[in-house]
């Protein structure tokens, strides 16, 4: 596999979008570098297939300016922009033959036959499915489909790739499989693409860098072992990990974190009326009930299969923890929690901004 | 299936449920069976009769009509082929040599309409075996006109399907206005037609310009696609006169482009209005993956689009082949010699002084009838289902 030559940097300026009097994407800013995979995460309703739509010229914004390789593309057709797209629903044209199907970008441009024979072959060797070209759409599976539409996206080797959830459609263990050729394949191609997905573990481990969008906000943009250890506000904290981060309401005090009677140090200065405390199950550890940095009863204790997930009654609060697997606690029983004092993270309630 | 299975335990589905939803296909019950075909055979027999009874016809005479109901040919009546002769035989033009004549203009104005519709189109000879005439006739505007309708008016659904159009009320209110000063100023102030309607044109966009932003209220897709159906709304009687009169101005009276033109225009509202529908339950992601691949709009509509809604298209197709075939009214009014049509013959067999000739009549008809037949059978091979199947999704 040959690397791609073109690898164009994106950028999108104060981007703005509303439907009518619903703003989908305020004030987005993000900066791509040539050949970095970026993944845009989010719920529904988040803005991130927006984004991806104004770039790629199916969407107008609002506002603000988009460019790719300083090239300003706001006004410029879809198809001027040398960017190839796959859809969540792949859209493959269900009366041309799979062969077809992948060169036709190429068609379109007026390339020879023989050529585009050629091209069209490497294309689908390069995803596993050189001997499906003479099928129809309707005759394959949607993995296979799944692969069609990647190599259409690749065989006219865009400047920008873009991806609109394509592996939501596909069951969890092709949809593992799929993650990583899609992997391996943009680190060997090494080229620019941007991927929009709502599952974290994608994400994770797809992304050079993950922004995270709400309510057509980004949130944060950061590699992915940035956002997982140093989330920049609460909602981040909590849409990223499973299961997902604990919060415990209370009050900081000169780098006390207080609530339910218990004071907890943090490393954390400043001052808050209302503060919310997050850990993450896996950073807390179940003690004695006399030795834990607070101590409980056992709500619930699940075993997952490589641990076990246990549930404690903290006050009005519940702090989960990841205990190893054979750990015994029944309902009930009082225990203790360790938290580590590095792995805690403090809130601001009002506007849900990490304190440091 | 299990016994439990609610759809298929008898006594749970109310009798309704059971005369018409059978749980499975091949699962009927013998009488419900016996009762679906005959039924079945009953409306066959609504359908296909008038059928039998044209083709009945067209072998008896004016004896064996007038004599009363016969039905069943060599028992009831003694076929002739007597109405088939005339047509044919007796028609001193119904040579070979003649008809392959008509059959090369045929071919000739074809090639010519193709090239440039406005190019003079060899007239039909009027001396010719008139059922062949007037079946070339026929079978020529048909053709032409349900093409250019259909390729017309599915371009303009699509648009309307997939672009936004909001032109000002107000604009096109200035439209008519000038247009209505164009017409007064050449009718009867005497300026020549190119020049008036240079003038107006000019002016039209002077005030385009000068009144942008001035108009507020806009049409949308939706009141443009009324505006289309609407044209069909009103019964072609009402306008056929200032139809006549516009034909009889430009010199085009009695000639096949004229009739094809105006069944193109009196059945684009129809090919609007279905392939409208067809257009907008397409999957919008095919287009815009073309479009990211670089397709333009046409090569989209040709490319992707026309293919997806073939069975709409056939069916379209179809129904505006018979609505041309079956015209009689503007066909009665412009061809009144050589370009007449086949519902003229037909219509032509209730003379005055011999009353209605029933058996010639019958066998004009049968003539008519089967290459409708032949089309429907064509056609119905794309009008099947699944073409979008593996488009999206799984």
């Amino acid at each position: 596999m040959q690397g791609f030559d073109r690898q164009a940097a994106v950028r999108f300026e104060n981007v703005e979008k509303s439907f009518g009097d619903v703003k989908v994407l305020r004030n987005f800013d993000l900066e791509v570098q040539p050949g970095e995979f970026v993944v845009l995460l989010g719920a529904s309703g988040s803005g991130k297939t927006t984004a991806l739509r104004i770039l790629s010229g199916l969407e107008k914004p609002s506002g603000g300016q988009v460019y790719i390789d300083e090239e300003n593309v706001t006004d410029v057709l879809p198809k001027y922009r040398d960017i190839s797209m796959v859809f969540q629903s792949y859209a493959l044209y269900p009366h041309k033959t799979v062969a077809d199907n992948i060169s036709f970008p190429l068609k379109v441009r007026g390339m020879v036959k023989s050529d585009m024979d050629a091209a069209t072959l490497s294309a689908a060797k390069q995803v596993q499915i050189e001997d499906l070209l003479a099928r129809y759409p309707r005759e394959l599976s949607g993995g296979q489909r799944q692969r069609v539409a990647l190599a259409r996206a690749i065989i006219r080797q865009p400047s920008v790739f873009l991806m609109d959830e394509p592996l939501s459609n596909l069951d969890a263990k092709l949809r593992g499989h799929m993650r990583a050729q899609l992997k391996h394949m943009q680190k060997s191609m090494g080229i620019t693409t941007i991927y929009v997905t709502h599952d974290q573990i994608e994400a994770m481990t797809l992304a050079h860098r993950v922004a995270i969008l709400e309510k057509g906000v980004l949130q944060q943009l950061a590699t992915p072992a940035e956002i997982y250890n140093n989330p920049a506000n609460l909602f981040v904290a909590q849409f990223i990990g499973s299961p997902p981060m604990n919060v415990v309401h209370g009050s900081l005090n000169e780098g006390q974190f207080i609530t339910n009677g218990v004071a907890i140090q943090t490393s954390v200065t400043g001052q808050a009326e209302k503060a919310i405390m997050g850990v993450r199950p896996e950073d807390c550890s179940i003690a004695a009930s006399a030795e834990g940095t607070l101590s409980g009863e056992i709500f619930t204790n699940e075993l997952i299969g490589d641990h076990a997930l246990v549930t404690v009654d903290w006050g009005d609060d519940q702090i989960s923890v990841k205990a190893p697997k054979d750990f015994a606690g029944e309902q009930g029983d009082t225990v203790g929690i360790i938290i580590h004092r590095d792995s805690l993270f403090v809130f601001d309630e009002s506007n849900g901004q990490r304190m440091r | 299936m299990s016994k439990t299975s609610y759809r298929f335990q008898k006594s749970q589905r109310t009798l309704m449920q059971q005369m018409f939803e059978a749980p499975a296909i091949g699962k009927m019950s013998p009488m419900a069976k016996i009762l679906a075909y005959t039924l079945l055979g009953v409306w066959s027999f609504f359908v296909l009769f008038p059928i039998y009874w044209v083709v009945i016809t067209s072998f008896k005479d004016m004896t064996t009509v007038n004599q009363g109901p016969f039905y069943i040919p060599f028992i009831d009546f003694q076929p002739t082929l007597e109405a088939w002769r005339s047509q044919f035989n007796e028609d001193p033009f119904c040579t070979v040599s003649a008809i392959g004549r008509q059959l090369w203009l045929l071919v000739y104005n074809s090639a010519v309409f193709v090239v440039s519709p406005v190019v003079a189109l060899n007239p039909m000879e009027p001396q010719i075996c008139k059922i062949y005439l007037a079946f070339t006739n026929s079978f020529v505007i048909s053709i032409f006109s349900t093409g250019l309708c259909v390729l017309v008016g599915s371009m303009a659904a699509y648009a309307l399907a997939r672009i936004k159009y909001a032109p000002r009320f107000g604009n096109i209110m200035v439209f008519v206005l000038l247009l209505i000063i164009v017409i007064f100023a050449t009718t009867y102030v005497g300026a020549p037609w190119w020049a008036s309607s240079s003038v107006g044109l000019a002016l039209f966009f002077f005030l385009l310009r000068a009144l942008r932003g001035y108009f507020k209220m806009s049409l949308k897709n939706g009141d443009i696609l009324f505006w289309i159906i609407s044209q069909r709304i009103l019964p072609p009687i009402v306008v056929v006169i200032p139809i006549y009169v516009m034909f009889q101005a430009v010199g085009m009276l009695d000639t096949h482009f004229a009739l094809i033109l105006l069944y193109a225009v009196a059945n684009m509202p129809i090919v609007v209005w279905l392939m409208y529908d067809f257009f907008t339950n397409l999957p919008i992601e095919l287009e815009e993956s073309a479009q990211l691949d670089g397709a333009t709009r046409l090569r989209i509509f040709w490319e992707i689009v026309l293919p997806l809604t073939r069975p709409g298209l056939a069916a379209t197709t179809l129904l505006t082949l018979v609505l041309c075939w079956n015209e009689y009214l503007f066909a009665v009014f412009l061809a009144t010699v050589k370009v007449q049509t086949m519902p003229i013959m037909v219509a032509a067999k209730n003379t005055g002084e011999k009353g209605i000739l029933w058996w010639e009549m019958c066998a004009i008809i049968v003539v008519m009838i089967i290459p409708v037949i032949i089309m429907a059978i064509l056609l119905t091979r794309f009008i099947s289902k699944g073409v979008l199947m593996g488009a999206v999704k799984g």
